[in-house]
């Protein structure tokens, strides 16, 4: 069988399956456990085929060992900054005996030569151990992602949605109305969402739908009504940069041979557009996705807190200011590490959506 | 917070007195000695932990011994140092636990060895990690004893839901041994933003909210769910004694007098309670005309007999504090009011919170913000921290006589002669040496609800939901 044509099966299904995914947790209904696996094995299942079937298994491997370096160099760079900076876990208003200091260092082993402590962390690590966080006792770092990241998650993959539904549609249609007042309109609405920050956009959206009008809730995460307004909160900037790419891009496509020879062929302008363009104007788009869906996977903390969604943010931003080691190594090690995957993905995404671009060499 | 409606310690306080009395809680009564330094409670028979076991001295017990096993590494270890050889056991100098003053006499009966005479001890015994508790469920679960599916109460409510991050609910204990609590169920949302909290509280999804956001007091005040009470903690500035120009006396009390108290706490607008003395409004040993008074003509003439006449000769010295938008305004405030009554120039600088101790403990600055905040409503909690040898005091201040009167004031057992002593204390920190600025008396707002009734407020901040009635 034609391997472009198995590439496009799977990745169809894998797309299929994590939308259904993503449409049942925005119903609010609890994703089953197996349909989260066949998400990952199908989404690994398309990358895998379509790196083998590409000659892109070397370059692929190449790019996990690198992965694997940059984490562990994230991992002994944030390790010893955290040893650098002012004040300790323990350092508190009411400042703690000596004694009572020093027997909680023991149990944390930050009793031990720095060398020692740092052998320990790695070995753990290895062991895919995070340690347990200083602040809240008895919970495991681990834990405690695998209790705030769904939330984080989905907040981010809807915002995702709304930057992508929004923001490509709005630009291809102001480039192909490009200089009427149909690409103005559009224009100058992404120029406004691309100043405005998202707590201003979040409190102006509060104020209308919670209060003036009472049909969204302002706060919490329990259901699709409460996950409107945070993720519009969210999505609209990126929605913005997204659609005056997809313009720019689109115009630049428009002028250049391969179309004109399309259009000379008498291609209808349909098909031009989302045929030919379409695919090869998301380039910009893609580039900007890789650091945008870290961004947005791992959450916003501004809007988890200004809609008190028990996201990860807090203890991303909390942790630094409590010096809870663990904890900040474990959020920065798995920021990382979605931010290293997400760019991998986007790589490879690259030379399919343009086949000029062999990874392969 | 919650583990107050879960657990009960062997006294409380009755949190309607005005002087937060003790009561008996788990403990019918308790005597002591003589002086003070050993202690008996007799405590109730009639108590069951929320699995059926029936509550016992042992458990008591095992609540001290867990404190200041150096296995537990526990942050609050020291409160009960005055145990006798509980320092020695808990840093695991001595090993032999029947050397530890805690005796359990029989199965309702404990008896604990002091050190030394304490008058204040059974107060100590209404801070939560004092609490009895259950070693058979710790050891079972392990660090996962305090989940909701394994806690093991005995309080008026018991732990139905604690989602973390996101919610806990607390539901009426039936087999409570006091009075029911009056609500069956509590739902507690884990809120960061306060405008968030009062978005909810406003759009009727919250019945209180007990902390306000700062820049809306002003508006929040005027309406009628508004309420604040006065709690046991200060807001104060202390000098660097040693760094000149602060190590003259005479330019700490100039400044001291410098500050119109009443303009800060206007400015703040949370109803705090302008502070001279050195014990918080509400406490034994507050005095309202203890300290220095505002009088801006002898603070000038302070500052010149300190050989600053030529105020364009002072020193340009620097007011510290940490990140955070109230400290930053009241700040900005003592440097312009220092600036128009003095006449000297005070740069400012803040530090995150963390950088900020690491600074008062390695090079405290000229002047530094800090508050202290009361574990228990006792004088010697205000005092101690401000020992010459305290880790707590930054000033690099110290007096014998002021030592001296502290330590023996926790000994003494005649109250009246307990308040001289502190009253002399005070006057040595805040009319004597001055190696200190109180600024007020910390004040809590809440937003409650009209429906809700006694919501529990009171001066240690202890949030018990016992008596909280929804009325419709």
């Amino acid at each position: 069988m034609n391997r472009a044509l198995i590439t496009r099966i799977v990745g169809s299904l894998a797309l299929g399956l994590i939308v259904l995914s993503v449409l049942m947790s925005f119903m609010g209904y609890e994703i089953p456990t197996a349909l989260v696996w066949a998400d990952l094995f199908s989404a690994l299942g398309f990358f895998a085929y379509y790196t083998y079937s590409q000659r892109m298994g070397a370059y692929v491997l190449k790019r996990l060992v690198e992965a694997g370096v940059t984490l562990f160099v994230i991992a002994t760079l944030t390790f010893a900054l955290l040893r650098v900076i002012p004040g300790g876990p323990f350092d508190e208003e009411k400042a703690l005996p000596p004694e009572v200091k020093a027997s909680i260092e023991a149990k944390y082993n930050l009793d031990k030569p720095l060398y020692l402590q740092y052998g320990i962390y790695m070995v753990n690590l290895l062991k895919g151990d995070l340690g347990e966080s200083y602040k809240y006792l008895g919970r495991p770092v681990s834990q405690m992602i695998v209790e705030t990241l769904p939330a984080s998650f989905q907040l981010g993959v809807f915002a995702l949605l709304i930057c992508y539904i929004i923001g490509i549609p709005s630009g291809l249609i102001a480039a192909s109305r490009h200089n009427t007042w149909v690409d103005n309109v559009t224009m100058v609405g992404a120029i406004s969402g691309v100043a405005l920050p998202s707590f201003v956009v979040a409190a102006v959206l509060i104020l209308l739908f919670s209060f003036h009008w009472q049909i969204l809730p302002a706060a919490l995460w329990d259901g699709p009504t409460y996950y409107l307004l945070p993720m519009i909160a969210l999505g609209t900037r990126p929605a913005a940069v997204i659609a005056r790419l997809t313009r720019a891009s689109v115009l630049e496509v428009i002028h250049s041979d391969y179309i004109r020879t399309a259009k000379a062929k008498g291609l209808s302008q349909k098909n031009i557009l989302f045929k030919h363009v379409l695919k090869n104007s998301l380039i910009p788009v893609l580039t900007f996705s890789g650091p945008l869906i870290s961004g947005l996977l791992t959450g916003s903390f501004i809007i988890e807190f200004m809609f008190a969604i028990p996201g990860m943010g807090k203890h991303l931003i909390q942790s630094v200011t409590n010096r809870d080691y663990p904890l900040i190594l474990g959020m920065t090690l798995l920021y990382s590490a979605i931010l290293v995957l997400a760019n991998l993905i986007v790589d490879l995404l690259y030379s399919y959506f343009d086949p000029r671009i062999n990874l392969s060499k | 917070m919650v583990l107050n409606n879960l657990m009960e310690g062997l006294v409380a306080y009755d949190l309607t007195s005005e002087n937060l009395d003790l009561v008996p809680a788990l403990a019918l009564s308790w005597e002591s000695n003589e002086n003070a330094s050993e202690w008996t409670f007799k405590l109730r028979k009639d108590v069951k932990w929320s699995d059926g076991v029936a509550f016992t001295a042992q458990h008591a017990a095992d609540g001290l011994f867990r404190l200041i096993d150096p296995k537990t590494a526990a942050k609050y270890a020291y409160f009960v140092y005055g145990i006798k050889n509980a320092k020695p056991f808990s840093t695991g100098e001595l090993k032999d636990v029947s050397q530890v003053g805690i005796n359990v006499i029989d199965d309702y009966t404990i008896k604990i060895t002091l050190e030394k005479p304490m008058s204040f001890f059974p107060q100590l015994l209404t801070h939560v990690p004092t609490f009895p508790v259950r070693l058979d469920v710790i050891e079972k679960y392990g660090d996962t004893w305090t989940e909701a599916k394994n806690i093991v109460t005995l309080g008026p409510y018991k732990l139905k839901v604690w989602d973390h991050d996101k919610a806990i609910v607390l539901e009426q204990n039936k087999t409570y041994f006091g009075s029911p609590a009056k609500t069956p169920f509590i739902l507690g949302y884990i809120i960061n933003e306060t405008t968030t909290a009062r978005n909810m509280f406003d759009l009727g999804r919250l019945d209180a909210q007990m902390d306000l956001p700062a820049n809306e007091l002003g508006i929040l005040r005027e309406r009628k769910e508004f309420d604040e009470q006065p709690i046991l903690g200060i807001f104060y500035f202390g000098f660097n004694t040693k760094k000149p120009p602060m190590d003259n006396l005479n330019v700490r009390k100039a400044i001291s007098m410098a500050i119109d108290k009443n303009e800060i706490v206007k400015m703040l607008g949370g109803g705090q309670i302008p502070l001279n003395g050195w014990v918080p409004k509400g406490m034994m040993g507050y005095d309202e005309n203890m300290g220095l008074k505002l009088n801006v003509e002898q603070a000038n003439a302070l500052l010149d007999q300190a050989g600053y006449k030529d105020r364009s000769k002072f020193p340009r010295i620097t007011l510290s504090f940490n990140t955070n938008d109230n400290h930053k305004r009241l700040a900005e405030n003592v440097q312009a009011q220092l600036k128009k009554n003095l006449g000297i120039q005070v740069d400012l600088k803040n530090e995150e919170w963390k950088v900020y101790l690491d600074s008062l403990r390695t090079d405290p600055p000229h002047i530094f913000r800090l508050g202290w905040l009361a574990d228990i409503p006792d004088p010697d909690n205000f005092m101690n921290f401000l020992l010459s040898d305290s880790d707590n005091n930054h000033t690099n201040w110290g007096n014998q006589r002021f030592d001296k009167l502290v330590i023996e004031a926790a000994s003494v057992t005649d109250q009246e002669k307990r308040l001289e002593m502190y009253e002399e204390a005070q006057r040595i920190l805040v009319e004597k040496d001055i190696p200190v600025m109180p600024i007020y008396t910390m004040v809590e707002n809440m937003m409650v609800h009209q429906r809700v009734k006694n919501f529990p407020t009171n001066a240690i901040s202890q949030l018990k939901f016992k008596n909280l009635e929804i009325t419709n």
